[in-house]
């Protein structure tokens, strides 16, 4: 007899091959990383510093910089992957993500609000020591508001296109704020801020890097406990709502966990966009599923392999040379988000409510 | 109080509607286990309104809703969840989702946190895809099966959901004859297991013919009742106010009001006799019962012909569309 058991357990056992190859794939890319950078070391000395011997200068290079740069790079990855898995799950549109809703910018312009704005009588040391809290803070709440509009739109219009379309103009809109902001600030301020748009996963202080580890790891347990309501949620609020999920409940912690992840992000590391799209795309093709016992682990290392690989080719290994990284990001990302785009042409948006 | 007649859902004073809008005069009706009952009304008149409150998706006005006697009020999502199933017409197009997954959607109120599937679950999840006849198609993806197929899909989702009221709005729409009638025997033998399924329906001839039970919707309030109750009492007449449709109380149909400009007189029996007097009426002519002339003879088998008699003169068609055809261009009685 054919068993619905059988079935489970064969796709089950594909999907978690797939994961540990994935996983083997980021302590790989982790060590290429570190290996790889604008000076070359020889892989013994890395070694070497790990374990405190060998030069100091190099020793300094791999665990004050690239160290540090390989963690955020994974950190960044898994945030803003799952921010976008869930951004789509709970919009219902394969469109969705931090960076096309303008979440992103609405933390830009927290972020720019409080560098620009109100430090802008401020001497540029002090930037260092701002509270990095205050600066997340004011990146969830960007976040948040845009989010909040978009939410307030989908209500309404269901096409996933146009939704995309508002998505882009508020992101035009924020960043026509953040320009009028720029025009008003001191010129340090303002290299200040505009280093920060172009994206760096390097700059980080270790107090910096600790409160985005705090966040994204809160943000990515969140998550886990999210697995079964986003399962949920993507048959859509009736049908979500008919098995028993607390929708306004449910609604209010995808979005304050999606806001958390990619407003921490943004707040530290700048707008990098087209991970937070393209990632779930890449995962929900690659698994073949839709549930998100399989779909969150799988964006989280998917998301964290994709930035490592990102960071790599962004310093380009034996120059001295390094590329801002959200154009790798953008690069690596934008043809998945056309695929996306093409494929789902025939199909104005996942629900026909 | 006999158990099968033990009443599972029912609201009392019920009042639908959004907001300050109200649909209806307070409503009240009743279902009991196992019953098979048809929500029928004119477009608009809050049908799924009604579907929708029932399950708690939106708030009633005021009234009461009993669900196996307890208040719907009183219960918990999940315990609500794991007293009713839902199938609404929005269409569910998750990529990447299969049968199986879909169908495993239905356990969510029986699993935990992260909504394992345990050996229960798997039993109940299979049980569902081999009743609704979709054993072989777990792997498939929902965005490749036929409409009927996912119908039957969503339907083996609230079986596995294991409630024992079971609430479709519209559960046949968009399907062709074949799978309207699958759907309807599969509705039909799950609530002769038990359950309790309220549909709603725009095809008045399957709530006519297949429901136990018709809660029949109109301006002012439910009328509830056997459908052979609704067809004798009238109460079908009532349904459509507009001056195109009427109910044959006879034929237990409804159809489009025509006018008769004639009468005549028709000779035979059986089928074919009624096929006869059933085309004449679509054409507007109703049967006489004196003799008039000219009048009709129907063949006594499928081969033979129809024969049109006046004044001992006979005119002879093959079909019932030529005999039709005849009386919408006029008889030629020159010719017979």
């Amino acid at each position: 007899m054919h068993t619905a058991k059988g079935v489970l357990t064969a796709q089950h056992g594909r999907r978690i091959y797939i994961l540990a190859i994935l996983t083997l794939f980021l302590f790989v890319l982790l060590f290429l990383d570190i290996f790889l950078g604008s000076v070359t070391i020889a892989p013994s000395e890395v070694i070497n510093a790990f374990f405190g011997n060998g030069d100091s200068n190099i020793a300094t290079i791999v665990l004050k910089f690239r160290l540090p740069k390989a963690i955020t790079a994974i950190l960044v990855g898994m945030a803003l992957s799952m921010s976008g898995l869930q951004m789509q799950t709970f919009f219902r549109n394969p469109m969705a993500g931090p960076y096309v809703l303008g979440v992103s910018s609405g933390a830009s312009l927290g972020v720019a609000i409080v560098i620009m704005g109100f430090y802008s009588g401020i001497a540029p040391a002090d930037l260092m020591t701002l509270g990095n809290w205050v600066l997340t803070l004011a990146a969830w709440l960007g976040a948040g508001a845009v989010m909040i509009l978009i939410m307030a739109i989908s209500v309404r219009i269901k096409d996933v296109m146009t939704i995309l379309i508002i998505g882009i103009m508020l992101a035009s809109g924020l960043s026509a704020v953040v320009s009028i902001l720029q025009y008003f600030s001191n010129e340090t301020m303002l290299k200040a801020y505009v280093v920060w748009t172009m994206g760096s996963l390097g700059n980080l202080s270790s107090g910096q890097l600790k409160v985005l580890a705090i966040t994204v790891i809160t943000g990515i347990i969140l998550s886990i406990f999210l697995i079964k309501v986003l399962n949920a949620l993507q048959m859509g609020e009736n049908y979500a709502s008919s098995v028993g999920v607390n929708i306004r409940m449910a609604r209010v912690i995808v979005f304050a966990c999606s806001c958390i992840l990619a407003g921490s992000v943004t707040a530290f590391c700048g707008p990098i966009g087209f991970i937070g799209i393209a990632i779930p795309h890449i995962v929900r093709n690659l698994f073949r599923t839709s549930d998100h016992k399989i779909l969150v682990p799988g964006s989280i290392i998917t998301g964290g392999v994709v930035m490592l690989l990102c960071d790599i080719i962004s310093q380009l290994p034996g120059s001295d040379r390094v590329l801002p990284v959200n154009s790798v990001t953008a690069l690596v990302g934008i043809p998945v988000v056309i695929w996306i785009v093409i494929r789902n042409k025939k199909i104005s948006g996942i629900s026909d409510e | 109080m006999n158990e099968n007649n033990e009443i599972l859902l029912s609201f009392d004073s019920l009042r639908l509607g959004y907001g300050t809008k109200e649909l209806l005069p307070p409503v009240s009706a009743a279902a009991a286990r196992g019953e098979l009952v048809a929500v029928i009304g004119r477009n608009g008149i809050g049908k799924s309104t009604l579907l929708r409150t029932l399950l708690g998706l939106q708030p009633a006005l005021g009234g009461k809703i009993l669900i196996g006697g307890r208040d719907l009020k009183e219960l918990s999502g999940i315990q609500k969840a794991r007293r009713i199933g839902y199938i609404s017409t929005e269409m569910v197009r998750v990529s990447n989702m299969t049968v199986f997954d879909l169908v495993t959607f239905g356990r969510f109120p029986h699993t935990n946190w992260i909504g394992r599937i345990d050996k229960d679950s798997c039993l109940a999840v299979n049980d569902a895809i081999m009743k609704t006849g979709l054993g072989g198609f777990e792997k498939r993806y929902i965005s490749s099966l036929s409409d009927g197929e996912r119908q039957r899909a969503m339907i083996a989702r609230i079986l596995a959901q294991d409630t024992d009221i079971l609430i479709m709005d519209e559960p046949t729409a968009f399907l062709d004859i074949v799978n309207k009638f699958d759907i309807i025997k599969l509705m039909l033998s799950l609530s002769k297991e038990g359950k309790t399924i309220i549909f709603s329906t725009h095809d008045l001839s399957i709530a006519v013919n297949q429901a136990d039970k018709i809660w029949m919707m109109l301006e002012d309030k439910i009328v509830e009742g056997a459908p052979e109750d609704l067809a004798l009492d009238g109460s079908f007449g009532s349904l459509f106010k507009s001056a195109t449709v009427s109910f044959d109380t006879n034929e237990g149909t409804f159809k489009l009001k025509t006018e008769s400009y004639n009468s005549i007189f028709i000779e035979g029996e059986g089928g074919i006799y009624n096929w006869t007097r059933k085309a004449l009426g679509r054409i507007g002519w109703s049967v006489s019962s004196v003799p008039t002339e000219p009048y009709i003879i129907v063949p006594s088998t499928g081969r033979g012909k129809w024969i049109l008699e006046f004044q001992e003169k006979q005119q002879y068609f093959d079909s019932l569309y030529d005999l039709t055809r005849s009386f919408k261009v006029g008889f030629r009685i020159d010719h017979l």
